[in-house]
C-alpha cells in the first residue's frame, strides 16, 4: 500500500508538471487549444495550400454571383473555340505568371480555374502555382468545361 | 519471478526500451498537438472538448515518463501512469474495433500510412502494459541517477 501511495504521489507529480508544459508549450507556440483558427486544411504537410475542387452547382452560383474571375487552363485553340464567358486563358503549357493578366490582380480575388473535364490535371496543376504566386481563395472545378457546356450555361467564343 | 523482480539488468533493458519508445513517440505529436486530438476524436469516445486537452497533456506525460524511466527517477509513478495510459489506450482500441471503425491508430505516429487499428496494436499494447507493470513492481534501483549520485558522495566522502 505503501508503494502504491508512493508511485501515487510521483505520477501526480509528473502529471502536474506535464499538464503545465502542455499548456506553455501550446500558448507559446499558439498550437492545439491556442491555435488561432481552426483549420479546415492541415496547415503543414500534404494537404497544405491545396486549392479546394467545388462541384458544378457550386461553379454556376460563383458564376452567378460574378464573385470568381474564371480561368481556362487549356490550350490556347480550345479557348478561341469556346470558352465559359468572361474567362480568362492561361494555358499551363505555356504558363508565364509575369506576363499574364494576373499578375495585377488582387491576391485575394476568388479564381475559378477549369480544364476540359473531370480526367483532366492542367487546372489543378495551374490552381497550385497561382497559389504559389499568392492567390488565396483558388478553386478548381471539378467537371471542367465538358459539365458547362452539357449545362447550358453561358459561353463565349475569340474570334 | 522475485529473482526476475531484482534482476537490475533486465530491468534496466526494460526500462531504457521503454523509455526510449515514450521518449521518441511523444515528439512527434508535442509538435503537432492538432493531428494528435484528431486522431483521439476518431474514437468517438470523449466528449468535443477532451481530445484536444488530452492531445496537449498527454504527449508531454508520455515524455516525462520517458525521460523518468531513463534516468531512474520516479520509475514506480511513471511506470503506474504508462500503465494506466496504456489500458485506456488499449480499451480505446478494442472498443473502436469492435465498433468496426476503420481509423488509424495515432498510437506512436501520427502518419495516416502507420496503419489501421488491428487485433496486432492490441496485443503490441498488451504487451507494453506487462513491461510497465514488470517495472512498477520490480525493486532493483541499480543504474538509476540516484544511486549513482548516492556511490558517487559515497566516494567523495571517503578519506583518501
Amino acid at each position: 500500500m505503501n508503494r502504491f501511495r508512493e508511485a501515487l504521489r510521483e505520477a501526480s507529480t509528473l502529471l502536474v508538471v506535464a499538464a503545465a508544459m502542455g499548456f506553455i508549450y501550446t500558448a507559446a507556440t499558439e498550437k492545439g487549444v491556442f491555435a488561432r483558427t481552426v483549420p479546415t486544411v492541415p496547415a503543414t504537410g500534404p494537404g497544405a495550400n491545396t486549392p479546394q475542387m467545388i462541384s458544378g452547382d457550386e461553379v454556376w452560383s460563383l458564376f452567378q454571383t460574378g464573385s470568381a474571375l474564371f480561368i481556362d487552363s487549356r490550350h490556347d485553340f480550345d479557348f478561341k473555340a469556346g470558352h465559359i464567358k468572361g474567362a480568362v486563358n492561361l494555358p499551363l503549357k505555356d504558363f508565364d505568371f509575369a506576363k499574364s493578366p494576373l499578375k495585377d490582380v488582387l491576391r485575394d480575388q476568388l479564381l475559378v480555374v477549369y480544364c476540359d473535364g473531370a480526367e483532366c490535371n492542367s487546372s489543378i496543376e495551374l490552381a497550385v502555382e497561382l497559389m504559389k504566386k499568392g492567390f488565396k481563395n483558388v478553386r478548381i472545378s471539378f467537371g471542367g468545361w465538358r459539365e458547362w457546356v452539357e449545362a447550358n450555361h453561358p459561353t463565349e467564343k475569340t474570334p | 519471478m522475485k529473482a526476475l523482480l531484482s534482476n537490475s539488468h533486465l530491468v534496466l533493458l526494460t526500462r531504457v526500451f521503454l523509455g526510449l519508445l515514450f521518449v521518441i513517440s511523444s515528439l512527434e505529436k508535442i509538435v503537432d498537438p492538432a493531428s494528435f486530438a484528431h486522431s483521439i476524436s476518431n474514437y468517438k469516445l470523449l466528449p468535443t472538448w477532451l481530445p484536444m486537452t488530452a492531445a496537449t497533456i498527454l504527449p508531454w506525460l508520455e515524455l516525462f515518463c520517458g525521460f523518468a524511466l531513463l534516468s531512474g527517477i520516479f520509475i514506480r509513478g511513471s511506470a503506474l501512469l504508462l500503465s494506466a495510459m496504456l489500458i485506456a489506450f488499449t480499451l480505446a482500441v478494442i472498443s473502436g474495433l469492435l465498433r468496426g471503425l476503420d481509423i488509424s491508430c495515432g498510437c506512436f505516429t501520427q502518419d495516416p500510412a502507420a496503419g489501421k487499428i488491428g487485433w496486432m496494436k492490441v496485443l503490441q499494447n498488451s504487451s507494453l502494459i506487462v513491461l510497465s507493470l514488470f517495472l512498477y513492481h520490480s525493486n532493483a534501483n541499480r543504474f538509476t541517477l540516484f544511486s549513482y549520485v548516492e556511490r558517487t558522495s559515497r566516494e567523495d566522502g571517503q578519506p583518501s
